[in-house]
Order: structure tokens, then C-alpha cells, then sequence
């Protein structure tokens, strides 16, 4: 399968993850983000939205572990995967979403994974 | 077919982020435990509250081999010296009984089921029960050794090598060398050094593989994070709450713990974990005391019997602490519900002062009332500003704000304006202060100069000690004065900020944002007085380490002066208070905001920057202060004759190196109450109670409601559970004896001359000398003065608040302003009688 490309510009496919999980937990999520290698991700502090258990306010303002927090990361689809595996622990136990989806990047190289 | 593999490995070896994930969850079987430097109080079941109260006791005391109760004759104890009411202990006994009905049924001739139930809780022969501590087992201490070796501080004269590799690996390339590790783990263990995975969670993968047979990996390894839990807890605040700098040449994280765990697993050298005994062979005593044959019931009857009979301590402790809260709301909600509609005082007071919300603060303030039209506030003692101070002398910066956040400001501690000079002089005098000590430290450990610096200064510390034995107060003289000396010339700048990664100073806006705050979650008008003081709070302690205990919790375990200094230059700030206007708190021209600190050992009250309190000012700021001073005499008078000592007494006590009570502390707190002074201010609430001011009629959306609540609540919580389980069972979550204390590498205590870190307070904090708990173990409870419609939509618009109050861990009443009802929150488990969540009060 060739990479696609917009006009000159070379892109590369790749997996992205998203996870939303309530503030509190994010240090869990981080862990694992930490253990599975990769690059880097980006948190979105201060997410609301509707949920099963109703909507989900935003944090509140003397506690920064009220509402939830939202992870993206961006990798290799194998560290992408490893880290669906974890988190499918951490949802054993906690509550959370997590999306997976293909994305297309400009530089590869950003996204390659660190080595423990 | 559109399916992908299942996302869960089957190989019988878990992926190295399946292991990150269970570890991660592991983890949270303890709190994190903060160096001794910014002490704050943390539930040490703070992993157990998605789980209802007691569920949450009995599988913290499974785990951590703690009891799950104060010991039946503490009980007794305390409803003998009349802190816990019998009435109410016959009440919670009726209830646990299933009610009245219950309780009167007879279950030998003459004999009912509350008297049975009466006779175990009072009268039921027990021998007096000593404390006493825990001694590590081997591997424990094979463990918490190399802990104390990797975590110093730079304080041991010979650092442990490989740090830089991480705890687990540091640890596996010296154990060879270690002859405990040997005769613990055999050749076994030796093979095992040689031929483990280097990476942690490979490690943890091949341990749980080798020796989870039959074991859930969560409970097995939550089982080995609870077998240290103070040393598990300061990796929790290394990797969660430590500035990164702080750690990164010695790393660690949870899975180095685990995987050394495992390995000693492996090695086969693993002790049976800890368990409390209870005792539970109550049916003879009870049949010889009510001269009843058992034998000779009928069934029913000796299933009674027989349920009675084998109520565990925990069984029964429950009922005591049942009774222990309800004695407190039996006496505190009627008197709230009786001043539910009493009048606010329209007239300008002589001048307003914000303290924190700390139960220390509330005698003082009933105190300072008394002398005069003063009008008081309670507010979060870190007054709202999420920040950090760099202090001028260099070192660590302080984290002054509450750890539930992390700070958005960084500012410094720079030289007041005109005191450049002195500042710079004081700085210096710091600087070359540490040096000093670093080289006399360098000195005394070093192998060729120990006894030669002994000699040399030996003489002169013996005259210090001398000096400081025999006149303490005279000795703690230079101190004070340098610590004036301190704040007079150095303050924190808000226009001094750090500018670095991290963050930065205050912009107009936060300062408009921060200053207005204020105002909307206390209810204070902006109509203020003349004066209107901020006061921080922190304790006085000499050669005590849990001197931060005693400061502000709020503020990270900091005293709170600076927080109040940089709140006050922000209200008095033209620009800012332009701002506040244009929000709609339109401060009067002629308020000044000043700053001040009470110390809580001795009852003084520093005011900060009095040289720039206007000229018009001065007259009613020598005034307050003087009433500061009569109210602070009165209040520690007060206390005086709760530690059974003189006023004068405690200000040695505060100056005295040999001094294990300084204060009581936070010992007694019980209630947090959510509403307006006037409301409380006629109650004597006896140090016991969280006061944070609240006007629901200026919160119409409950926004306030809802900060109040999951945040300054939520700490008071956490010091409430540190207080509660601290008592219950001091030598697991307490730290035991401070007599037999030693101070680890500047990181926490330990027993004796190793072993786990020991988590929570100390025996003194808690019991009086005799034994008997001064802390009366008891569950939160929160009045709100409120809408009750308003509280529920805030409660169940945030989970935190709905698991505190629906699983029992903190216990919600409400009052309606217009009617005065108390209406309380039905916990989860507890039958639906009137088929909403919140019924009537039965008090």
C-alpha cells in the first residue's frame, strides 16, 4: 500500500488514540502512556460531555481532579495496540473511552517510539 | 469478518503495558505520603472510597493487618469521660439491632436483646489492650532498607551507587553483595539476580506469571504495595506530586517496588502478611452474666444470642462510632437549626478578619468577637491562589495551595521596597547559614573528621543544649527576631515573578479573578470595613518533625502568611479593585487589606506590612491589634486546659526542643459547616468544626456550593480520615510513639532504627498521656445552609460528593434557610423510608 500525499507533500499513516477518563485517574493513564514507548500525547484538561451516568461538568475550580481529562497520542499501530491492551485493564476498573483510529502525519520520525 | 483481535493478550506472560496498567491500579491501594518538609494530612484508605465506609474498613484491615476499630476499652473510656453519650450508644445499639423492635425482643426470661447487646458494649470483662508496634519482617526490612539507602536526601555520607539506574535495578546490582539478601533468598535468589529481566515491568510480567497461580494480578499485587505502605506511598508523591528535578537522578516508580517484591516472591522468601486477632468468644461471659443457660433456648432465641455473642471489636466499634457522631449532631443540629434564621447585623463592623477554615481558627474568632463589633470570615487558608513561592535564600520552591491543585503562579521572595539593603544582608547571612551546616554535616560523617569535629564542637552543643533545656524561650529568642527581621524585609512580589517553563506571575485579570473570589464563595459583601485582615495560620515547633502538621494544610503544609500577603497587595491594588467594580464588588475607598498570621501554638497574631497601613488607619489597626492580642490570651488560655498545662506553659512548649505536644493540632475535628458566621457565631463549637462562610443568597447557581465542596470539604475529609484511622490503629496508620521515632533522610519517620516509613500522626497527636483518645474517632459531618434543592443539584452534579456521601464517608445534612428543617443524606446502603435520598433528621 503506497503513503498517501497531499500534491508533493509525503504523509504517513499511523494510529491514533484517544482516551477520556475522569481527572482523578489520569495519573493511571499516564503510567501507561509512560510504559508503552511512545512519543508523546497531548492532554486536554477540563472536558465535559454527556455519559451514560448523565453529563459530565467540568472541573471545578479548587480541585483539579473533578471532571475529565482527554489523552491523544499518536504512534506505530503496535505501540498503538500495546496501549489499547493496558488500557483495557484500567477499564476493568475504571470508567473511560478510548477511540482508535487511522491518522496520516507529515513527519513519521515525531511519532517513533522511545525505548525503555 | 469486521472484527479486530481481542485487545487482552492470552499468552500467559502479561504485555509490558497490561503489567503499567495493573501497576498503575496497584498503586492506588495507598495514598501518596508527603516528605516531612510539606507534611499534609491523606486518607490512608483513600484507595477504599469507591466502596461503602465500613466494606472499605474491613478490606483496608484485611490488607494492611490493621484493626478495624479503637479497641472496645478505648471506647468505654471515652463514654465514661462523657465525649460519647450513652443514650446515644443505646440508640445506635437499638439501630444495629434493627430497631426497636429488635432490641426489646426477649431473648431468655427477662433478658432482651439490647441488654445483651448493652452488656458486651459496657460491661463485658476485657483485658486492657497495649499498642504495640509492629516489628518489620525480615523481607519487609530487607526492602525498606534499600528504600532508605535510594530515596536519601543527600543526607548519608556515602550515597547508595546505580541510583541513576532506578530503584529495582539499583538494588539487583548490589544485592549480591548483601548477606541478608542471601540467607533471605537462598541460591534461588542468587540465580534469580543473574537471570531476571532488568525492566521492571518485564520483571513484574515473569513474577506474576511464576507465582499468580490462582491470584487475581490486581489483588496479588495490590497485596504487595500494602506491605509497605509508608515506602509505597513516597514513590506515589515522587511521581505524582514531587517537582520533577527533585527526582530524576534517583528514579522509581511502583513497578521498581513490585518487581523487588516479586523477586523475593520468586526466591520464595516472602512472610505471611500481618493480621489483627479478634476476639469474638463472647457467649460464656454473657451466659454467666445473665445466669441464662444457652443450652436452653429455642432456636430462635439462640440465634440471637449467638449474633450477639459473636460481634467482633470491629461490630462493636461501629456502634460506638455510631454513637460518637451521634452525640455530636444530637447537640450540634438542633441549635443550627435553631439559629437557621437568625438576623445579620447590617452596621459597617470595626473591621472584618478572613481566617482560614481550620478548626483551630473558630475559638480564636469567638475570641476576637467578643471584643468588639469584629466581623469574621472562614476561607480556604491558601485564599484561593494556586501559586508557589521561590524563597529568596535559593532551595526547593514551596507549593502554598492545596495538593487536590497545582500551581498556575510562580513568584519570588524578593527584598520590600527601601529594604534592598537588609534584604540582601539577610539573604546572604541564610546563605552562608547552609553552607556552614553542610560543611559541619560533611564533618561529622566524614571518616577521618567525625571525632574530631565532635571535639571540636561538642563543648559549644552542649551549651546550646544547655541553653536550650534550661531557658527555651531565651534561646528562641534570636529566632523569633530573625523571623521579624525576615518579614519585614522580605515579602512575596507579585511583580516578581519566575519566568520560566513552569509558569508565570499574576495578570490583571487573575489578580480581578482571584481578589473577587473572595467575595463569591464566602458571601462576604463588598461593603467591607475599614479594615479587613487576611490572616494565614501556622504552628510553633522546635526539633519536631511534624512541625508542618501543625501549619496550614490548605497551603501544603506551609504556614499561610504569604498567600495572605500577595491576597492583601491584590485587593488594595487601584487596578484591581477597578476591576472587582466592573464585576460588581465595588470595594469602598477608605477599606485597607492587610495581611496577617496566627500562630497556632501560642495564639499570637503577626500583622504583616504595618508600615503601610495608611495614617488614617493606624488608630483602629493598634486598637484590633490589641484585641488580637486579648483574644489570642483568652483562646490559649483555653487550650491551656485542654493539654492540662499553664498558658505560660505553652509558650515554652512552642520554644522547648524536648516538646511532644506543642498543640493539639486539628485533634477533635468533626464537623464542616457550609453558611454564614452569624449563624454559627452563638455556638460554642468547641475547636471541633471547619467553618467556611457561605451565602446561598448570593449564589444562585450553586457554583460556590460546588468549589466549597469538593475542595476545601475534601481536604477537611482527608484530615478527618488521618485523624479517625490515625486513632483506631495507631501503629499502622499512625506512626506510633514519638518517643521511639527516628527522622529519616528528611523524608519521613520510621520506628526504632528501621523499617516502613510510617504513615499518619503520632500517639501524642491523639491520646492524652494516660492513654485515652483525646481524638474521638468519628465520620465527617457536613451542615450545609442551603436550599435543599440546590445541595442535591450540586451533589449529584459531581461524583466525588456523591461517593462521600452515599458510601458514608462523610455525612451531609442540610438545612433550609426559610424553614429551618434538617433534612439528612441517605447513604446508599441504608434503607429507602421515605423514598427520596434525603429524609427527615432524627437526632
Amino acid at each position: 500500500m503506497t503513503n498517501p500525499t497531499i500534491g508533493d507533500l509525503p504523509l504517513h499513516r499511523l494510529r491514533k488514540i484517544e482516551i477520556v477518563i475522569h481527572a482523578q485517574d489520569h495519573q493511571l493513564v499516564e503510567d501507561l502512556l509512560e510504559a508503552s514507548g511512545i512519543g508523546g500525547w497531548t492532554m486536554i484538561r477540563d472536558v465535559a460531555g454527556m455519559g451514560h451516568s448523565g453529563f459530565h461538568q467540568g472541573k471545578t475550580i479548587f480541585n483539579d481532579q473533578t471532571g475529565l481529562v482527554m489523552f491523544v497520542g499518536v504512534g506505530q499501530p503496535k505501540v498503538i495496540a500495546d496501549l489499547a491492551r493496558g488500557l483495557a485493564r484500567l477499564f476493568e476498573t475504571r470508567a473511560g473511552v478510548t477511540f482508535l483510529s487511522d491518522v496520516e502525519v507529515m513527519r513519521s520520525d515525531y511519532f517513533a517510539r522511545i525505548e525503555a | 469478518m469486521n472484527m479486530h483481535a481481542p485487545l487482552v493478550a492470552t499468552d500467559s506472560l502479561l504485555t509490558r503495558t497490561e503489567v503499567a496498567g495493573l501497576v498503575a491500579l496497584a498503586a492506588r491501594t495507598v495514598p501518596p505520603l508527603w516528605p516531612l518538609e510539606s507534611a499534609i494530612a491523606v486518607n490512608p484508605l483513600a484507595g477504599f472510597e469507591h466502596l461503602p465506609f465500613a466494606q472499605a474498613v474491613k478490606q483496608a484491615a484485611t490488607l494492611f493487618g490493621a484493626r478495624t476499630s479503637l479497641p472496645v476499652t478505648g471506647w468505654r473510656n471515652l463514654v465514661e469521660r462523657g465525649r460519647i453519650d450513652e443514650r446515644a450508644l443505646r440508640d445506635a445499639a437499638i439501630g444495629h439491632l434493627g430497631g426497636v423492635y429488635g432490641a426489646m425482643i426477649n431473648v431468655a426470661p427477662g433478658v432482651m436483646a439490647i441488654d445483651l447487646l448493652m452488656a458486651r458494649l459496657l460491661e463485658e470483662e476485657r483485658s486492657k489492650t497495649e499498642d504495640v508496634a509492629s516489628c518489620p519482617v525480615p523481607d519487609a526490612a530487607f526492602i525498606a532498607k534499600w528504600c532508605a539507602a535510594f530515596f536519601d536526601q543527600s543526607i548519608s555520607a556515602s550515597p547508595m551507587p546505580n541510583r541513576a539506574l532506578g530503584l529495582y535495578r539499583a538494588v539487583l546490582s548490589l544485592a549480591r553483595y548483601d548477606g541478608e539478601y542471601a540467607s533471605l533468598a537462598g541460591r534461588q535468589g542468587q540465580t534469580l539476580l543473574l537471570t531476571v529481566p532488568r525492566d521492571p515491568y518485564e520483571a513484574i510480567a515473569e513474577g506474576l506469571a511464576e507465582c499468580g497461580e490462582g491470584r487475581e494480578p490486581l489483588d496479588h499485587l495490590s497485596s504487595l504495595v500494602a506491605r509497605l505502605p509508608g515506602w509505597a506511598g513516597h514513590i506515589r508523591w515522587r511521581t505524582e506530586h514531587a517537582d520533577r528535578e527533585r527526582v530524576t537522578s534517583a528514579p522509581a516508580g511502583m513497578a521498581d517496588l513490585l518487581a523487588l517484591w516479586l523477586l523475593l516472591e520468586r526466591a520464595d522468601a516472602l512472610s505471611e502478611p500481618a493480621g489483627h486477632k479478634q476476639t469474638t468468644a463472647a457467649g460464656h461471659w454473657l451466659a454467666r452474666h445473665f445466669a441464662l443457660d444457652p443450652n436452653r433456648l429455642d432456636a430462635a432465641k439462640t440465634e440471637r444470642f449467638n449474633a450477639i455473642a459473636s460481634l467482633d471489636d470491629g461490630a462493636l466499634g461501629a456502634i460506638f462510632m455510631t454513637a460518637a457522631e451521634r452525640t455530636l449532631s444530637n447537640r450540634l443540629v438542633p441549635k443550627l437549626t435553631g439559629a437557621a434564621r437568625s438576623a445579620v447585623r447590617d452596621e459597617r463592623a470595626d473591621a472584618q478578619v478572613v481566617f482560614c477554615i481550620d478548626v483551630r481558627s473558630e475559638p480564636f474568632r469567638r475570641q476576637l468577637e467578643q471584643l468588639g463589633h469584629y466581623e469574621t470570615f472562614g476561607y480556604a487558608g491558601f485564599f484561593g491562589l494556586p501559586m508557589a513561592l521561590h524563597p529568596a535564600g535559593g532551595g526547593h520552591r514551596k507549593r502554598l495551595l492545596p495538593v487536590l491543585l497545582s500551581p498556575q503562579h510562580d513568584i519570588t521572595e524578593a527584598p520590600v521596597d527601601g529594604k534592598t539593603g537588609e534584604a540582601h544582608q539577610i539573604a546572604a547571612e541564610e546563605s552562608r547559614a547552609a553552607k556552614a551546616s553542610d560543611l559541619f554535616d560533611a564533618a561529622k560523617l566524614g571518616s577521618g573528621s567525625a571525632f574530631a569535629t565532635a571535639e571540636a564542637t561538642g563543648p559549644l552543643a552542649g551549651l546550646a543544649m544547655l541553653a536550650r533545656t534550661m531557658a527555651p524561650r531565651l534561646a528562641d529568642r534570636n529566632r523569633n527576631r530573625r523571623e521579624a527581621r525576615r518579614q519585614q524585609s522580605l515579602e512575596p512580589r507579585l511583580d516578581c515573578s519566575v519566568s520560566n517553563a513552569r509558569g508565570n506571575g499574576f495578570s490583571l485579570s487573575d489578580k480581578v479573578g482571584y481578589a473577587s473570589a473572595l467575595f463569591r464563595l464566602t458571601g462576604m459583601k463588598p461593603d467591607t470595613a475599614r479594615l479587613v485582615v487576611l490572616a494565614g495560620h501556622g504552628g510553633s515547633a522546635v526539633n519536631n518533625p511534624y512541625a508542618a502538621a501543625l501549619d496550614c494544610g490548605a497551603c501544603g503544609g506551609h504556614a499561610g502568611g504569604s498567600n495572605a500577603r500577595v491576597l492583601a497587595a491584590m485587593l488594595n491594588d487601584p487596578d484591581v479593585r477597578e476591576g472587582m467594580a466592573e464585576q460588581g464588588f465595588a470595594i469602598p475607598q477608605d477599606s485597607w487589606f492587610l495581611a496577617a498570621q496566627h500562630d497556632t501554638t501560642t495564639d499570637a497574631v503577626t500583622v504583616f506590612d504595618r508600615d503601610r497601613v495608611p495614617q488614617s488607619h493606624r488608630a483602629e489597626l493598634t486598637t484590633l491589634e490589641a484585641n488580637l492580642a486579648k483574644a489570642g490570651k483568652a483562646n490559649r488560655a483555653r487550650r491551656a486546659t485542654l493539654l492540662d498545662r499553664t498558658p505560660d506553659d505553652l509558650l515554652t512548649g512552642a520554644a522547648h526542643w524536648g516538646e511532644i505536644r506543642p498543640e493539639w493540632g486539628l485533634a477533635g475535628n468533626a464537623a464542616f459547616l457550609v453558611g454564614p458566621r452569624h449563624w454559627t457565631s452563638g455556638i460554642d463549637l468547641e475547636g471541633r468544626a471547619f467553618l467556611h462562610s457561605y451565602d446561598w443568597q448570593q449564589d444562585p447557581n450553586g457554583e460556590a456550593l460546588t468549589t466549597i465542596l469538593t475542595a476545601p470539604m475534601v481536604v477537611a475529609q482527608w484530615i478527618n480520615c488521618q485523624y479517625l484511622f490515625s486513632t483506631i490503629d495507631n501503629d499502622r496508620y499512625g506512626s506510633g510513639d514519638k518517643v521511639t521515632q527516628n527522622v529519616l533522610g528528611g523524608i519521613g519517620v520510621v520506628q526504632g532504627n528501621g523499617g516502613d516509613l510510617k504513615v499518619g500522626l503520632p500517639r501524642q497527636s491523639l491520646f492524652t498521656d494516660d492513654g485515652t483518645a483525646f481524638h474521638v474517632p468519628q465520620r465527617l459531618l457536613t451542615v450545609v445552609l442551603a436550599p435543599l434543592k440546590r445541595v442535591q443539584a450540586v451533589v449529584e452534579a459531581n461524583d466525588i460528593l456523591a461517593r462521600f456521601f452515599g458510601k458514608g464517608w462523610v455525612q451531609l445534612v442540610v438545612i433550609d434557610p426559610q424553614t429551618g428543617k434538617a433534612l439528612r443524606w441517605r447513604e446508599d446502603c441504608a434503607e429507602p423510608d421515605e423514598g427520596t435520598i434525603i429524609h427527615s433528621i432524627t437526632c
